[in-house]
This record gives C-alpha cells, sequence and structure tokens, in this order.
C-alpha cells in the first residue's frame, strides 16, 4: 500500500441469496482523488458503497482504510473514523429544520475529538456549510423542516451533512440523480471545491458528463464485477464498456 | 356533579398521560415496543416499597434508587435480549412481553399480594376545588405530569443528547453515518422510558396498592393512548389521554365504574378501524413521501 492510498477494497464481495451482488471487486483510492464508479443499473453499485460504509458486511474480501482493517465495521464506526456517505435517496432528518440536520452530524464524537470539545456557535458553523453548498444563508428556507423543501435542496443538505463530519473521503451514491441541468450545474463547483480543500471522492454516477468532468479515475461495474478501470476517455473506449454500459444505454 | 366530574376528568387524564408518556418516547426515538413497560412500572413500585420497608431507607433515597434501578433493569433487556432481535418487531414484541410476564409473575410467586404494598403519598392532605374534595397526592400527579412532559419537551429539543434521540426516531440509517451508534441511543431510550414508567409509578401508586394487575392495566392504558394518539407523537399522547381521560370518568361517573378500563379497549379497537395510524401519527405520511 503506497503512502498516498488512503482506501483499498481487495476481493470484496457480496452475495445476496444466489446473487452475487457484488463480486471480487479490488480496487485503490488514492488521497485526494476522485473516483467515478459507473455501471448500469443492478451492476452493484450500492452495494459496494454499503461494503465500504459498513452497512453491509462483506461475504469475502477487506477494506482498509489508512492502513486499517475496517471490514465489517459498524457504519457509526466507519463515520466516526471519517468516511461519510450520502443515500441515493435521500435521508434527512423529515422533522428537523434543514440547518439542524446538520447539528446532529456537528455533535457527533469525531467533530467533538477534532474540535478539542469545543463547538463554538453550531447554529452558525451549520449555515456555513449550508451556505457552502448553495443555499441562501438568511433565506427562510434552512428554518423550514426538511420535509419541506423540494428535492434539489435536500440532495444540497446531503451534501452538507457528509461535509459537516470533516470526512477523509466522503461516498456520494447518485448525488446528481433527479436533478435538473441547471442544478448539477451549480453542484458541480461545490464538488470541485471539496477536492481543492483536499478530500477524497468516490462517485457513484449515472450522469457521465458531469462525473467525467470531475472524477480523475473510474471503474466500471457490471453483474457486481470490475470490468474496467482509467481515466474516464480510456474506459469509455474501452469495448467491453461500450456493450454492457453505454450499449444499453445507447438501445434506451 | 359536573365540576367533579371536569376536576375528576381532568386529573385522570394526566394519569393516562404520564403513563404513556414513557412508552411513547421509547417507541418514538427507538421504535422498540416496550411491552415489559408495565411490569417495570410496577417493579419500581415495589422496589421503592423494598427500599422504605426491607432496608429501611428514607424515601428520598428508596424512591430515586427504585427509578435507578428500573432504568437500568430496562437497559439490560435491551443490552442482553433486545439487540439480538433488533429489527425483527415481532420478535422484540415477544420478548419484551416475554419479559414483562417473568417479571410481573415473579412478584406474585413471590407473594407481592396484599393490601400492606403501598407507597406513602407525597402530601398526606386534601383541598377542596369548589366543593370537590380533592386529595394531594392527585394535585402532585398534576404537577408530576407537566412537569414530566415539559422536562421532555425541553430535553428533546434543547439538549445534544436529545437531539441525537430526534435524529434517530427520524432515520437510523442517516444518524449512523453521522457517526452516532444507533443501539446506545436505543438503549438509552428504553432507559429514558423506563424511567418515566417508574416516576410515573411514584406518584401514581400512592392513590392505591401496589398490585401485579396493576402491569396489565397500565400495558393497556399506555397502549391505548399511543395507539389512538399516534405512536411516537407527544401531541397525540396528550390528547388522546384527555380524550380517554375523559370518557373513562364519563364512563364511571354515569354508567358502571367496572366498565373504564373497556373505554380503552374500544378506544384502541375504534381507532384501528378508522385511522390505524392513530390521530396524530405521521409514519404513514413519511413513507409516503420516500
Amino acid at each position: 500500500m503506497s503512502e498516498k492510498t488512503i482506501l483499498q477494497a481487495q476481493d470484496l464481495s457480496k452475495n445476496f441469496g444466489g446473487v452475487k451482488a457484488v463480486d471480487g471487486v479490488s480496487f485503490s483510492l488514492r488521497r485526494n482523488e476522485v473516483l467515478g464508479v459507473i455501471g448500469p443499473n443492478g451492476s452493484g453499485k450500492t452495494t459496494l458503497a454499503n461494503l465500504i460504509t459498513g452497512f453491509v458486511k462483506p461475504s469475502r474480501g477487506k477494506v482498509i482504510f489508512d492502513g486499517k482493517n475496517i471490514t465489517g465495521m459498524a457504519p457509526y464506526k466507519v463515520a466516526d473514523l471519517g468516511i461519510a456517505r450520502s443515500f441515493q435517496m435521500v435521508k434527512p432528518f423529515y422533522q428537523l429544520p434543514a440547518f439542524k440536520n446538520l447539528n446532529v452530524a456537528l455533535l457527533s464524537p469525531r467533530l467533538r475529538r477534532l474540535s478539542g470539545g469545543r463547538f463554538g456557535d453550531r447554529d452558525a458553523m451549520a449555515k456555513d456549510l449550508l451556505e457552502e453548498v448553495g443555499f441562501e444563508r438568511d433565506s427562510w428556507v434552512i428554518t423550514h423542516q426538511a420535509a419541506s423543501l423540494p428535492h434539489g435542496y435536500l440532495k444540497r443538505l446531503e451534501l452538507a451533512k457528509c461535509m459537516a463530519l470533516q470526512p477523509e473521503i466522503i461516498v456520494l451514491d447518485e448525488l446528481f440523480s433527479g436533478l435538473s441541468l441547471a442544478e448539477v450545474a451549480s453542484m458541480v463547483p461545490v464538488i470541485e471545491k471539496l477536492v481543492a480543500q483536499g478530500k477524497t471522492l468516490v462517485m457513484i454516477e449515472h450522469r457521465l458528463k458531469e462525473l467525467f468532468r470531475i472524477a480523475d479515475r473510474v471503474i466500471v461495474l457490471n453483474f457486481g464485477q470490475k470490468i474496467a478501470e482509467g481515466v474516464p476517455a480510456e474506459v469509455m473506449e474501452d469495448p467491453q464498456v461500450r456493450g454492457a454500459y453505454l450499449g444499453s444505454e445507447a438501445e434506451e | 356533579m359536573l365540576q367533579g366530574t371536569l376536576i375528576y376528568g381532568f386529573i385522570n387524564s394526566v394519569v393516562l398521560m404520564l403513563v404513556a408518556l414513557g412508552f411513547s418516547v421509547t417507541f418514538g426515538i427507538s421504535g422498540v415496543a416496550n411491552f415489559a413497560y408495565g411490569a417495570l412500572y410496577v417493579m419500581a413500585g415495589y422496589l421503592s416499597w423494598l427500599g422504605l420497608h426491607s432496608l429501611g431507607l428514607p424515601y428520598w433515597l428508596a424512591a430515586p434508587g427504585a427509578v435507578a434501578i428500573t432504568a437500568g433493569v430496562a437497559a439490560m433487556i435491551y443490552w442482553f435480549i433486545l439487540l439480538r432481535v433488533r429489527g425483527l418487531v415481532v420478535s422484540e414484541v415477544i420478548a419484551t412481553f416475554g419479559m414483562g410476564l417473568a417479571i410481573l409473575e415473579l412478584f406474585r410467586y413471590l407473594g407481592f399480594i396484599g393490601f400492606e404494598y403501598t407507597l406513602p403519598p407525597l402530601i398526606d392532605a386534601s383541598v377542596m376545588i369548589g366543593d370537590t374534595y380533592v386529595d394531594a397526592q392527585r394535585l402532585c400527579i398534576v404537577g408530576a405530569g407537566i412537569l414530566l412532559a415539559a422536562f421532555l419537551w425541553f430535553f428533546t429539543h434543547y439538549t445534544k443528547t436529545g437531539l441525537a434521540f430526534r435524529g434517530i426516531a427520524q432515520d437510523e440509517r442517516t444518524a449512523l453515518t453521522l457517526g452516532i451508534n444507533a443501539d446506545k441511543v436505543a438503549a438509552w431510550s428504553v432507559a429514558f422510558g423506563a424511567g418515566y414508567a417508574a416516576l410515573a409509578a411514584l406518584v401514581i401508586l400512592p392513590l392505591g396498592t401496589i398490585a401485579v394487575n396493576e402491569g396489565y392495566n397500565v400495558l393497556v392504558n399506555a397502549l391505548a393512548v399511543c395507539i389512538v394518539g399516534g405512536l411516537g407523537s407527544t401531541v397525540g399522547i396528550i390528547v388522546a389521554s384527555f380524550l380517554i381521560g375523559f370518557a373513562q370518568i364519563l364512563t364511571a361517573t354515569y354508567l358502571e365504574t367496572s366498565w373504564m378500563m373497556l373505554v380503552s379497549l374500544v378506544a384502541i379497537l375504534a381507532i384501528l378501524v378508522i385511522k390505524p395510524s392513530g390521530l396524530f401519527g405521521h409514519q404513514k405520511q413519511l413513507e409516503e413521501r420516500i
């Protein structure tokens, strides 16, 4: 494991009954890299995210984070170590105001450690974060229950929640899904800023055009197996990828 | 007579609210329906009686001790039993109900039956409200009910742990991604609910004797209030307590005292037919959103 490697998946596999959702996937992630994970529906992308973040225990294989074996570790411990994640289906605390959603993250044991026990003004910190992802600081929006916010705002909230944890790695499960072109366009700079701040990202995406603008490297899954890996332009030339993924998209 | 009915209806409603708060808080936070709830309520009564009479402790030691032990037992029930069946709702219900039966029937087996099992009232006096006699203990109950409901509101809205509780209550998966240990919070929530049951027992039980059967009655009443109000909804609990509380007193005044329990059962049946999620239940709507 080279010094720059922050996360390593070794022969990661998960069977659900007879279905091999993820089948012997290995990859490594370098610090400050943006890794795209693409593949057709049902190819195992979300299961891969669940395996890394502890939501699903692998049938076989290992996950090494920062030199530490975190295979099968409880999700809250994985988060505490510094791997944040978002969900494809947004999962805010619906009955809390938007900024209070972030307060829950700002109260976490990880933040307590990082801040040396001095939390400061959490409401202000929460509002700072929301501003970073594109909310207007003084608007009524952030004081309203999350349940009343439109989908695009909830996606931003999801990203802000990941950022609140001050993680090393952020695993984003289809952050762009269900967003309009304009909304995606406004999210891209936020992601680029995170990268500039030194964060490492794993982005599961269907929106290839936007992903390729951000991602340094891409891995392609099909039927749970990794069928290609490389820089975006290379991967798209791979005949297997074209057949499995782009082929099916072209037919639609 | 009307004045008396109103006063006793109000007191009875607060009693129901007190009894239901703990059950609701546990369910609201961790989704655990604690069917050992009634048993824990009665246990708090017996423990405090044992502290007072067997150990000869002063009230200020025996009562808080009973609350602490009851909460501790509840936390252990979560940690050693519920944790293994977490997420399997039917198993959770069977496990807690089984524990409840074991606790209650153990007290019966050990011979805790009789009129000597009583707790002292906080204040032994009575007052006149208008032309109705009300004993001071009943006023203590009203005070305790308001205090405990207010504390719950304050705790969940203005404290760190309370915010974590609400987070878990609203989405356990997301709470996990923020580094919150859901099992620890759930264990706390079960202990917290049991602590509320114990406090309710300490103020309500002085009105009568501590009896094993009281455990079953308390469970039925708590369930009735929570089902009618909507599980996990504090506003629902308060509204449902007053609906059922007044209905019970009206039944006792104008029909038969022995029919009071029927009111709870009929209320459960009626709401399950008309609006299964309860008057203020919001689980359904949330599911639809997602």
